[in-house]
């Protein structure tokens, strides 16, 4: 008697958990490493309110995030990175902003590490491609005046991603957009082709970034800014990196919103395009906006509404723009004419 | 199926209906089986001939310069120019030179058996005749237990104990200490690299052998060993000089079977090498890659070339993994069939 009890109790169960398996809709995102902590952030929130939609995420890579959205695995891919036009022609997908972001040049130099040090764009491309070889080197304390002497002859280890990453696509814009011998030589990618250097380190991932460098004395990685957080606890430090105009910023609300404003005017209504060495003295060189990659038309209308409502909710002052997801991260909410033309595009997915 | 018919028809003339359905049952079986066998040969070859035929455009592409230049390059994605080269296109800056990754792949699996073999037959050996009977199943059961640990397992364990502990305290002390020997100078790095590789792959595949390799000597009689104690050689020269010839070709067949786990596996490695692109090792701690890991680490970005190269070329990177693999069990056969003849009707 017992048993047919428990036995009709476990069916029932089953029942009742597969039914709701079979209302919800299933929503698959994946993609960048940047935008992940944000990511669960604002899908916990939108499920309490919404238990008929089940979001899952996932911290792939933006190489991952774009290819997958293409493929159809996932119905958002994150990218730090929009898409090349010889792409969009291919699959032609919506490139639609979801905050904005900014990186970090993390670095690991025994007692330097609780201070700035400057690095420009020249001074990056030249560790980058194994010309600059020490942190004492001559190029850097030039920058440095503060520091001169207690920088250390210690050999640098430049830290680079090994996956198809959007913080590859983004530092290396940098490189190309400050320095021209970079620009006629790497270029900039999600993958780039980097400079033979054989201390230079391949890492998977902004975890793996920050572990990296964590490691080793000497390295530098470029880390996006929602690992701040980790990246202090790591005990790393950060650097002021030169603008355009020449001035050496942080990374603060401040500096990041600045390079956001000087080019929001100039954001085309397909939303691609680089907000790298932004103009302006107080711009931060390395911002961008985060991408969510989408195929306009979705395999059934059941997604589609469903992707729209949280895509939708996620560019909301009361919603996924709200100081309460955003700081926790370091990002910075969109500005309203662009958070319109996000809206314009999310107003496409079929 | 004809044959099948015929067959049964012609075993019912003459036999009982038990040998009739014993003949019947297994003719069913030979068909099956030998259908089996069949598709295992079929299943290779058509995997190899798709591969080459979708690595085709890469290969014309790229050309010689696949195995002998040292760039690895996608292109420029985010540009409008392309190159093409043997009527075949791909992004403006391209260049699929895998020399790195294959010579990292060799290097690796190569240094791997240099630790891994002498370890294992040590362990081996002393698992049958050393370690006493007590606690023999302990020991056993342990070796089996490491052989089917899955080897993200080993990676994550690299990754969070090994390469800190390579990176912050083995590379700097030998790099300072022995830095005059070829190899052990130079810079320290971050831990991630040939010598963390080389441990994780050494640490897979020693289980494996040492599997096989006390089963095929526990396969021998236990005479050759006790006849060569009571001509009074000692333990190691009965084990060395009797034992362990006896029983080469199984230890070959372990060992190569051991190299091609050694080059094929992705994950760990992946996660301990610390990705080397464009660059050789200059010395054991430095950075390296191999062909399975880049295909793992690339692939992301080659799916969005607008071109299709980069896909190809990691096709064609896949060819050659393939081929290896192949190649080393051809010579395996070599091996063991002059090992036969060699070892005439003994073995």
């Amino acid at each position: 008697m017992r048993k047919t009890l428990a036995l009709t109790l476990a069916a029932l169960l089953l029942v009742s958990v597969s039914g709701r398996a079979l209302a919800a809709t299933d929503i698959l995102e994946t993609g960048s490493t940047l935008l992940y902590p944000l990511m669960n952030l604002w899908v916990a929130a939108y499920q309490q309110a919404h238990g008929d939609v089940q979001i899952t995420t996932q911290g792939t890579g933006s190489g991952t995030g774009i290819s997958q959205a293409i493929s159809g695995v996932a119905q958002i891919g994150a990218s730090d990175a929009y898409m090349a036009d010889a792409q969009m022609k291919n699959s032609p997908m919506l490139n639609i902003p979801l905050a904005i972001s900014a990186q970090q040049i993390n670095y690991n130099v025994p007692g330097l590490n609780d201070v700035h040090l400057n690095l420009s764009g020249p001074v990056l491309a030249g560790i980058y491609s194994g010309q600059i070889q020490y942190w004492d080197d001559a190029k850097i304390k030039d920058i440095n005046r503060r520091y001169g002497s207690k920088l250390p002859h210690l050999q640098i280890v430049p830290i680079h991603r090994s996956d198809g990453s959007g913080d590859t696509f983004i530092f290396s814009q940098y490189l190309t957009k400050s320095t021209p011998s970079w620009a006629g030589g790497p270029g900039y990618g999600t993958t780039i082709s980097w400079p033979s250097v054989s201390t230079a380190v391949g890492a998977t991932g902004n975890p793996g970034m920050v572990q990296t460098c964590q490691n080793t004395k000497g390295g530098i990685a470029y880390i996006g800014v929602s690992f701040l957080n980790q990246t202090d606890k790591a005990g790393l430090g950060y650097a002021a990196l030169e603008n355009r105009s020449g001035k050496f910023v942080l990374p603060t609300a401040t500096t990041i919103g600045a390079a956001a404003r000087s080019l929001d005017a100039q954001t085309p209504s397909d939303e691609r395009i680089s907000l790298i060495f932004a103009p302006g003295a107080e711009s931060y060189p390395i911002i961008n906006y985060e991408y969510a990659i989408v195929n306009p038309k979705q395999s059934d209308g059941a997604k589609a509404s469903a992707l729209k409502a949280f895509l939708n909710w996620s560019l909301e002052r009361s919603g996924g723009q709200s100081a309460r997801f955003l700081d926790a991260v370091h990002f910075l909410p969109l500005p309203s004419s662009i958070v319109a033309k996000s809206k314009a595009q999310i107003e496409k997915i079929q | 199926m004809a044959a099948i018919n015929l067959s049964v028809r012609g075993a019912a003339k003459a036999a009982s209906p038990a040998t009739l359905q014993r003949t019947g049952s297994q003719a069913v079986l030979r068909t099956l089986t030998g259908l089996a066998a069949l598709a295992s040969f079929a299943i290779i070859f058509l995997m190899l001939f798709f591969l080459i035929a979708y690595a085709y455009p890469a290969i014309r592409f790229n050309g010689i310069a696949f195995f002998t230049s040292p760039i690895w390059n996608i292109g420029n994605q985010y540009g409008s120019a392309t190159v093409s080269r043997a009527g075949f296109t791909a992004e403006a800056g391209a260049a699929f030179g895998a020399l790195v990754f294959i010579f990292g792949s060799a290097l690796t699996a190569l240094l791997t058996m240099v630790v891994a073999v002498p370890l294992s037959l040590m362990v081996a050996l002393s698992l049958v005749y050393r370690i006493p009977r007590m606690i023999r199943p302990l020991a056993n059961a342990l070796v089996e237990l490491m052989a089917g640990v899955p080897s993200v397992v080993y990676g994550l364990w690299g990754m969070v104990v090994l390469v800190p502990w390579i990176g912050g305290a083995l590379a700097p002390w030998v790099t300072t200490h022995l830095g005059f020997i070829p190899f052990l100078g130079g810079s320290a790095g971050s831990g991630n690299g040939l010598a963390a590789s080389v441990f994780i792959l050494s640490l897979m595949v020693i289980p494996i052998m040492v599997a096989t390799t006390r089963d095929v000597i526990l396969a021998q009689s236990n005479s050759l060993f006790e006849a060569s104690m009571a001509l009074g050689s000692t333990s190691w020269q009965a084990m060395v000089r009797a034992v362990l010839p006896s029983v080469r070709k199984g230890i070959v067949a372990s060992v190569l079977l051991a190299f091609g786990r050694a080059l094929g596996e992705t994950m760990a490695v992946l996660m301990v090498c610390g990705a080397a692109i464009n660059s050789f090792p200059q010395n054991v701690f430095s950075p390296v890659n191999t062909i399975a890991a880049v295909i793992v680490s690339q692939l992301e970005s080659a799916l969005t070339d607008a071109s299709g190269m980069a896909q190809r070329s990691l096709a064609e990177l896949a060819c050659v993994l393939f081929i290896i693999t192949l190649l080393v069990n051809v010579i395996a056969r070599g091996i063991m069939r002059g090992a036969d003849r060699r070892e005439g009707g003994h073995a």
